[in-house]
């Protein structure tokens, strides 16, 4: 089991500056996850904004996810990475 | 058939039997260039699309698509000056595009406000046509739109 640990971060994404979240894998560096507003995810799945998968690396990689997820909270954020640590090349 | 076709509206369709087509072939040699050409456009157009997907940032892929939509509608009479009508979701775009509704959103502002282009509902006006050319990398030449007699 990989000992996540969360780091607040402010993001300088496009349109602005955005609350941050970086999420770290065993002191390694996995993702960066943003907050987007509605607006943003245009409602996307029916959500109130969540939290965006902004940069991720290794097994969180836009190399293996080409449509980066929008979570309704940050309990999901980990456990989508978790996911993704577990299940290495497949994707989710 | 190895794929599917969707109509985004209401729109009025045909169904040619292949005989027909084997007929018009035959008896039309003018209709059988054109239907040539039309595969060859075809083919052009994947293959600038293959180059798109996988070469360009997700804004110039925009600015790309954009140019391509503006210059079809034109061509068929259906855009009005700068405008064109594109009754399409941010999400479906993001599918044609392989980008998520969030980058959609962002890549499309930035357009917004780097004045290249306006959405008014359904209504995409493009204000800055050399810039967003130049964005989106877009050369129209595949699209074999210069009048030549065929």
């Amino acid at each position: 089991m990989h000992e996540i640990t969360l780091q607040p971060m402010s993001v300088l994404a496009d349109g602005g500056s955005h609350e941050g979240q970086l999420i770290l894998a065993d002191g390694q560096l996995v993702a960066v996850f943003s907050w987007v507003t509605p607006e943003e995810t245009v409602g996307g799945l029916e959500r109130a904004g969540g939290w965006f998968l902004e940069a991720g690396f290794g097994p969180c990689s836009g190399l293996l996810s080409t449509t980066p997820p929008v979570l309704e909270t940050l309990d999901d954020a980990v456990t989508w990475v978790r996911g993704r640590l577990d299940n290495g090349l497949i994707p989710s | 058939m190895d794929h599917g076709v969707l109509a985004l509206t209401n729109c009025r369709i045909a169904n040619v039997p292949h005989a027909t087509l084997e007929k018009i072939t035959e008896e039309f040699p003018h209709l059988t260039r054109l239907l040539w050409l039309s595969t060859l456009i075809d083919g052009a157009i994947h293959r600038e699309w293959l180059t798109t997907m996988g070469r360009l940032s997700a804004t110039a892929h925009m600015a790309h698509l954009i140019c391509e939509l503006y210059l079809r509608l034109k061509v068929i009479g259906r855009a009005e000056g700068d405008t064109i009508q594109l009754p399409i979701t941010q999400a479906e775009l993001g599918d044609t595009l392989g980008l998520s509704t969030v980058h959609v959103n962002r890549v499309l502002q930035e357009l917004r406000k780097e004045g290249l282009i306006r959405f008014q509902g359904d209504a995409l006006t493009i204000l800055d046509w050399e810039r967003l050319k130049t964005v989106g990398e877009f050369t129209p030449t595949y699209l074999s739109l210069q009048n030549e007699d065929r």
